[in-house]
């Protein structure tokens, strides 16, 4: 079976983030990068695979050359070969955009099965793994929380919302978006980088990919939770002041 | 030694009587008997020279500083000093059959030579005289020495010496005494006569018929112990740096070194390790004597250069992760077998290969990559305890680098001891600050055998060192102090650091003394075997309150159970390592116990409280200090140093 992982390279967790001068995007000086974390899983989803069915793990990437960190950990971690496509410009595209270059890369790749993160921890989109899928023509599934490969097919677990799961079984080749949390991450050893150091990175620049579509989504400005206080002082006698705040707990902030 | 008078031969028979002569038939039976005997030694003793010769060289041994090897040599070999002080009556035992084999080496050589009409020792000049005599008086003490040890293995049976009862060293307990018989016997019958003649071919025989017991039993001591403690790797738990891309520490025969097939067949199973070791002491699968003998089994076995694995059939995986790291085991040690870098070297082979899976081990290792601290805390965190303590940054100008730790940064009781020390310094007036960025030293996963995330973090941290120009640290975590201090220097030079209750003790007369209660202090195992600071914290202590010693104490101490990254392990089978410690602690009837080392102090936080129903209040040293510092009477507490103030 061979498999593609669609990984992102995003800020670290708990990193503390400041908005650059053009109000597009955030600083990205003094920041430290790591795989996005749903990507995490779905690289363990497809490690697992393999080692259940056998095949090939395929990482792919795109984004600028700090993004070869996150590609070598997938390496070290089990990936058989990594295609990394470098470009500057992910924050200036949207996720057609992205997808097409994805799709572009992997054109002769010819995988069983795609996998991506359910969504990324920086933009949290959730559309890049569909819209590659319907780029490749193939069925896709999403949020998905466990994998049963057959031949030729696949059974798959999805959450609903409430507590609700919906089992589908669909045809290979297939792409899935894969939930965060649903197995227990393998940690990167010694060993596992040492022979990263000798697995086949296929850089591909972005201006050999056909050009991307204009980007029909444009982020307006990017800005940091604002906190707001607000007092509402509600007058009236006792009885009629508690009916209002009754309300506007009921109906206004939506707690009771 | 001509025939005599009655009377002469009284005094002839207080002189050692060895047969006058000896017959061309005797003289090749003689020689049959040595080259039997060589032979059969050689046989064996040549497979274990092969497994130790062929093995892996070690990388990174050098025998420099030589000084030191040659006064472990002395003091630890020559005068037995290891030997005597951890086990005095055994141990003394013990050296005076060491040393009677010294002194009998020249009677024994002169005894074969004298078979062959070679002798250089005459019973009859003053210089024979002498020596006989002397030698007489260590055949004695060995005899009774001998018995004696005999009595304690197979009477007395102490369970470290293991289960099963090693007939073996019967065999070679009554050789042994044999010898010293028919030696002694020598000195009451007249040289001439049938009986000198026996008693010279019946410790002859002894000699021969023990020497090829040595190479295959635990005896091998005798002839490899001296040089491997003379070939030590030179520090305590030192860890071997990994030697190129296919070095993953110990895992299959080919990782096996030099040194650790030498100390594997060195090991006398005297079992010191196994009787001091905290897990072996709480119904734990580890005991390190069965690790060395694994080894040493495995290398019988299969040889240095096999590729099954060392963990599974000869080893447990299970054991090797159930090791604190403390160090007892390699400290007690009397033929220089150096544990730790077998524990944390199988440790590495696990982890280092992906073949050790725990989920707690798992946990650990993603937290320090992805938050680089062990809790697995957001590094802001770190920073809003920093403001609200209003620490000061760090920037160049003080004199000393406060190292937070995780503990000291993101545990609520190790945030406490910061706190604490903090006044201390402040109260002596010395500069310092903390660092705006820190990672953890990297101490779990360097114990825990993962060399990944532990470069990670030790050249993350030299790099932070070196932009920030920290020539000297100072920190409340003995982990820390030797990760910084030992472990980073693979990675670079690492600034000076301290520990402190070292800082504290230089400034000892400058804190105020109190008479303060009993106060028992616990010695943590990083700070104590590792650094051998046993008195510093005890100094400081003594300002405020009268310090007492638990049973277990200095070199002797016992683990408080978290070294070796079991911190952040799951829950321990078999009794806790904690609660045997934190019993003993609270049976000294102190009011207070004395930490020195925030891991300690979170074990025993637990643990006192689970065994103890009014458990004695645990502190650490700096905590102590502050508050003598803070009861001072307020005229006292004006006098202190006049620039106290300047760092709050």
């Amino acid at each position: 079976m061979k498999i593609i992982v669609a990984i992102k390279q995003v800020p670290v967790r708990d990193s503390s983030l400041h908005i650059d001068s053009s109000g597009h995007w955030i600083d990205e000086d003094d920041l430290s990068y790591e795989i996005n974390e749903p990507d995490a899983y779905a690289l363990e989803e497809a490690l697992q695979l393999k080692e259940k069915h056998g095949g090939e793990v395929v990482a792919l990437l795109a984004g600028p050359e700090r993004g070869s960190q996150t590609i070598r950990e997938a390496l070290a971690k089990g990936a058989d070969r990594a295609i990394h496509i470098e470009c500057d410009d992910l924050a200036s595209l949207d996720t057609l955009g992205i997808a097409s270059r994805l799709a572009a890369a992997i054109k002769d790749e010819k995988p069983d099965l795609i996998l991506t993160g359910l969504q990324s921890d920086d933009l949290g989109l959730g559309q890049t793994g569909v819209v590659l899928a319907e780029l490749l023509g193939i069925p896709h599934a999403t949020i998905i929380m466990q994998v049963e490969a057959g031949e030729g097919s696949i059974k798959v677990k999805r959450e609903l919302e409430d507590g609700w799961f919906q089992h589908v079984e669909m045809p290979l080749p297939a792409l899935l978006t894969i939930q965060s949390g649903i197995s227990k991450l393998r940690y990167a050893t010694l060993m596992g980088i040492k022979k990263a150091k000798t697995k086949e990175v296929r850089r591909i620049s972005a201006g050999d990919l056909p050009p991307a579509a204009a980007a029909t989504v444009t982020l307006e400005r990017v800005y940091l939770p604002e906190k707001k206080k607000e007092t509402q002082l509600i007058e009236g006698s006792p009885k009629e002041a508690a009916a209002k705040l009754v309300e506007k707990l009921k109906f206004e902030v939506r707690v009771i | 030694m001509n025939p005599a008078t009655p009377a002469h031969v009284l005094v002839m028979t207080l002189h050692y009587a060895e047969p006058p002569s000896f017959s061309m038939v005797e003289m090749v039976l003689l020689a049959i008997c040595i080259a039997l005997s060589a032979v059969a030694f050689f046989r064996r003793f040549s497979r274990v020279l092969r497994n130790i010769f062929t093995a892996r060289k070690d990388p990174g041994f050098h025998l420099a500083p030589i000084g030191k090897r040659v006064w472990d040599f002395f003091w630890e070999l020559l005068c037995q000093a290891k030997v005597i002080r951890e086990r005095p009556l055994p141990g003394l035992a013990h050296a005076f059959v060491f040393w009677g084999f010294l002194a009998f080496a020249l009677v024994s050589l002169n005894h074969f030579a004298a078979g062959f009409r070679l002798g250089v020792l005459d019973a009859d000049n003053w210089v024979g005289v002498f020596y006989f005599w002397f030698a007489a008086v260590f055949a004695l003490l060995v005899a009774v020495s001998i018995a004696g040890l005999f009595v304690r293995r197979f009477f007395v049976r102490p369970i470290w010496l293991g289960r099963k009862v090693s007939y073996e060293s019967g065999v070679i307990a009554f050789l042994i005494f044999a010898l010293m018989v028919t030696y002694l016997a020598a000195f009451f019958v007249p040289s001439t006569s049938t009986m000198a003649r026996g008693l010279w071919w019946a410790h002859a025989l002894c000699i021969l018929a023990f020497l090829p017991l040595i190479p295959h039993t635990k005896h091998l001591h005798l002839v490899l112990s001296p040089i491997t403690i003379f070939l030590s790797r030179g520090e305590f738990s030192h860890i071997p740096p990994l030697n190129g891309d296919e070095d993953f520490g110990l895992v299959t025969g080919k990782d096996v070194t030099q040194l650790v097939a030498l100390q594997a067949y060195s090991c006398v199973e005297c079992g010191r390790c196994t009787e001091h070791c905290p897990a072996a002491n709480t119904g734990k699968i580890l005991n390190p004597k069965e690790i060395i003998l694994g080894v040493r089994n495995y290398l019988n076995d299969l040889g240095p250069h096999s590729e099954e694995p060392l963990l599974g059939k000869y080893n447990s995986q299970e054991a090797a992760f159930q090791c604190t790291t403390c160090g007892a085991c390699e400290f007690q040690c009397p033929v220089g077998i150096e544990h730790l870098p077998v524990i944390i070297g199988l440790r590495r082979g696990a982890v280092n290969t992906g073949a050790w899976e725990d989920d707690h081990g798992t946990k650990l290792f993603l937290a320090l990559e992805r938050n680089g601290n062990a809790l697995g805390m957001s590094a802001t965190e770190r920073d809003k305890f920093i403001k609200k303590q209003e620490l000061p940054i760090f920037d160049g100008s003080q004199e000393y680098c406060l190292w937070l730790g995780c503990m000291g940064a993101y545990d609520p009781q190790g945030r406490e001891i910061i706190a604490s020390f903090a006044k201390v310094m402040d109260y002596l007036g010395t500069s310092y600050g903390v660092l705006k960025k820190e990672k953890c030293t990297g101490d779990p996963v360097r114990r825990l055998g993962n060399d990944l995330v532990f470069q990670q973090l030790a050249e993350q941290n030299l790099e932070i060192m070196k932009q920030q120009k920290v020539t000297k640290i100072v920190t409340i975590c003995p982990h820390c102090v030797r990760t910084i201090a030992k472990d980073w220097k693979d990675y670079g030079a690492s600034p000076e650091v301290e520990h402190h209750s070292e800082f504290m003790a230089r400034y000892q007369d400058k804190l105020p003394k109190t008479d303060g209660p009993e106060i028992v202090y616990h010695d943590p195992c990083y700070l104590g075997r590792y650094r051998g600071s046993y008195d510093q914290p005890r100094e400081v202590l003594a300002r405020s309150g009268k310090v007492i010693d638990p049973p277990r104490a200095r070199e002797r101490s016992f683990c408080c159970g978290a070294g070796g990254g079991l911190a952040f392990l799951g829950e321990e089978t078999g009794e806790r390592v904690s609660h045997v410690r934190a019993k003993e602690l609270a049976a000294t009837g102190a009011s207070v116990v004395a930490a020195a080392c925030p891991f300690c102090n979170t074990m025993f936080r637990d643990a006192l409280a689970a065994t103890s129903d009014a458990p004695p209040q645990l502190l650490d040293i700096a905590q102590i200090t502050a508050q003598t510092i803070a009861a001072q009477p307020v005229a006292t507490a004006s006098a202190t140093p006049s620039n106290g103030a300047q760092n709050a």
